[in-house]
């Protein structure tokens, strides 16, 4: 293929060669994304349905199984309405904004050994730029909007990310300090030898709190004031209607799998089996992941929404202070003999 | 016959040039703002071009999520009369015109005597992770300014909510800390007494 | 072949166009901050491009501190411009002169 395109491109050749290759592996990472975003929205119904003493969709193919194709068909001929007022170009640049970062964080997840996109050194920082970016989804659907109810959502959803974000930031730093390196298949490299040496031993705090955050990060219940909709209708897509929606909907969903991907790799060990004689496999990824995931749907059947004020002194008076004490205590005891529980 | 690497090159500092226009000559402050961005996407990029990886992500990190989200908070918290700031917008197009061109033409002609010119070299930054140099120079050569600039970081976020906080007199906020600390003796009182049975008596009297 | 001059000549262009933001916008005292951001971002290219073709380290150490100083240049710049706001109800550098008797 090399010497092909070489021959059509001249001295572009390999260069070009390599950016199809890597085009072709995104595509093998996003696709399979894409179809698992769709069967999450499936997976969420059934699951509070069956919590709720319901069905769930039924309706559509064997058990409801086609009701994501069905749902992604009907949003796909409906219209697109456009607000009064509303700037245009940034009313259909926030849609992509939200979804792009979710996408783009992929890049570097390693899926088994050696098995990502991007090996770079500093993974661990790139995904936390990412999400970092995806605040900007929100606050430009809610400003170019042309609403005060999706503009007041936006605000708070913007607000709640950010605050979140800093305790987030602290746990992967726990993390961090733990496996010597920002390379996230190091990170799972340093938990080899069954469940006992998962990081999420060592940081159980740290966990718990990585975990409370994440659902604050995507918006998710008991953290979804930005949605409220008893409050202000729907938050930040309030105008969003047809595909534009359905994009927001589905950026939710995927930052939902990353952060559940993120939490498997960094505390429970990724790839590896939890005991040592059976053989480590993508599976065990998948399992743990699917477990994370099961435990957001969870959270929204059982808690009732959080108001907004507590959610903001849950993540500044409580998550910041106890992450920061942590990060402190492992490096105090990293330097005692006991150091070695924490590697 | 230009090579990739420099395409690249050419197509990030062109739309980082372009978003820099836009940044100064955007009617609206958000429009300014959301090109800023761009901008430093596009430095970014460049700086990974430099091989400055860790750098170029703790831009996006810093600046692109924390600080341009600040800027986009206060333009659009704050209610601005636009047409009043763009008055005579132009008004200074000659003789700033003049000043940039005069430094452009004096930078370019420095820049492009030969000793800038300088070819990259094989160099040992590429074998070692760049987070790891900079992390080791860091912490040893640089500690003390390390500490400063964390230190004036404190004072940054001492003084920013000390600048903003205000306590409204018309304010009805509660204190979630107290309410979530309320225990239930707090509030119910139990109290044992006899029930009084000439009351009872006449009740069931008048349901008959 | 991408020499150091191109960096170089590219950082020069920005920081030109961040001047003459400046005179621009001499009334917004928002897009003034945007352009002294600007204005960093053209010296931190030098800076990476310098430590790249000399092989040094140091220019990239100066860059981490110039991001720091300027993020908290830039917190404090928003809360002085918010604080000025809620007093005057105007962000016009023209009606910055209170303290002129």
């Amino acid at each position: 293929m090399e010497a092909l395109m070489t021959f059509i491109f001249g001295s572009w050749g390999s260069d070009i060669a390599k950016t199809l290759w890597i085009l072709l592996k995104i595509i093998a990472v996003v696709l399979p994304l894409m179809l698992s975003v769709a069967y999450l929205t499936y997976f969420e119904r059934k699951v509070i349905g069956y919590m709720q003493v319901r069905i769930g969709p039924n309706r559509v193919g064997y058990h409801g199984l086609l009701q994501p194709i069905a749902d992604a068909l009907k949003l796909l001929f409906k219209e697109i309405i456009l607000p009064t007022a509303s700037n245009k170009i940034l009313f259909f640049l926030a849609p992509v904004l939200a979804i792009a970062p979710a996408f783009a964080a992929w890049a570097v997840i390693p899926f088994d050994l050696n098995l990502v996109i991007a090996d770079i050194d500093a993974s661990l920082l790139y995904i936390i730029a990412m999400t970092s970016i995806a605040v900007y989804g929100v606050i430009i659907a809610g400003w170019a909007s042309n609403s005060k109810y999706a503009f007041l959502g936006s605000l708070r959803s913007a607000a709640q990310i950010v605050s979140y974000e800093i305790a987030m930031g602290f746990t992967l730093v726990g993390v961090l300090m733990c496996a010597n390196s920002l390379n996230l298949g190091k990170i799972v490299i340093g938990q080899v030898g069954g469940f006992w040496h998962w990081y999420v031993w060592p940081l159980f705090p740290l966990f718990i709190i990585y975990f409370i955050s994440a659902v604050a990060e995507t918006n998710r219940a008991p953290f979804d004031v930005a949605e409220g909709e008893s409050e202000i209708v729907a938050g930040f897509h309030v105008e969003y209607s047809g595909m534009a929606f359905a994009i927001f909907f589905l950026a939710e969903y995927a930052n939902m799998i990353l952060v559940s991907m993120l939490a498997a790799l960094m505390f429970l060990g990724g790839w590896l089996s939890p005991i040592p004689f059976i053989p480590d496999s993508f599976l065990w990824l998948l399992i743990k992941v699917a477990f994370l995931l099961f435990c957001f749907l969870w959270f929204r059947a059982t808690f009732p929404r959080y108001r907004y004020d507590q959610i903001m002194r849950l993540g500044w008076k409580i998550f910041i202070p106890i992450t920061i004490l942590w990060i402190v205590f492992i490096g105090g005891m990293m330097q005692t003999s006991w150091g070695y529980l924490f590697h | 016959m230009i090579e990739f690497k420099d395409f690249v090159f050419y197509a990030l500092s062109f739309v980082l040039v372009a978003s820099g226009l836009s940044v100064i000559t955007s009617r609206n402050p958000v429009t300014a703002a959301l090109s800023l961005v761009l901008a430093f996407f596009n430095a970014a990029g460049i700086w990974l071009l430099l091989q400055a990886e860790f750098l170029a992500i703790v831009l996006v990190l810093v600046y692109v999520g924390a600080v341009m989200v600040l800027f986009l908070f206060v333009v659009m918290m704050l209610d601005i009369n636009l047409d009043k700031l763009r008055e005579g917008f132009w008004d200074y197009l000659p003789m700033a015109g003049f000043i940039g061109l005069l430094m452009m033409v004096e930078m370019v002609l420095v820049f492009k005597t030969k000793e800038f010119n300088l070819s990259p070299v094989d160099d040992s930054l590429k074998s070692i992770s760049n987070t790891e140099v900079i992390g080791n120079t860091l912490y040893s050569t640089y500690v003390l300014p390390f500490e400063l600039a964390s230190v004036v970081l404190l004072i940054a976020i001492v003084s920013a909510i000390a600048l903003t906080l205000r306590d409204r007199k018309d304010s009805k906020k509660i204190n979630s800390s107290d309410q979530i600390n309320i225990k239930r003796q707090d509030r119910v009182r139990l109290v044992a007494m006899k029930s009084e049975e000439k009351y009872v008596k006449s009740k069931t009297k008048d349901r008959k | 072949m991408i020499g150091l001059s191109h960096y170089l000549i590219l950082a020069a262009i920005l920081f030109t166009i961040s001047v003459v933001g400046i005179f621009l916008n001499r009334k917004n005292i928002i897009i003034l901050l945007m352009s002294i951001e600007l204005m960093l971002l053209a010296v931190n290219i030098n800076f990476i491009a310098f430590s790249y073709y000399l092989n040094d380290i140091a220019g990239q150490i100066f860059v981490f501190f110039i991001l720091t100083i300027a993020a908290a240049e830039s917190a404090i710049g928003l809360a002085i411009i918010v604080l000025i706001f809620r007093n005057t109800r105007s962000i016009n550098v023209d009606d910055l002169n209170r303290l002129s008797g």
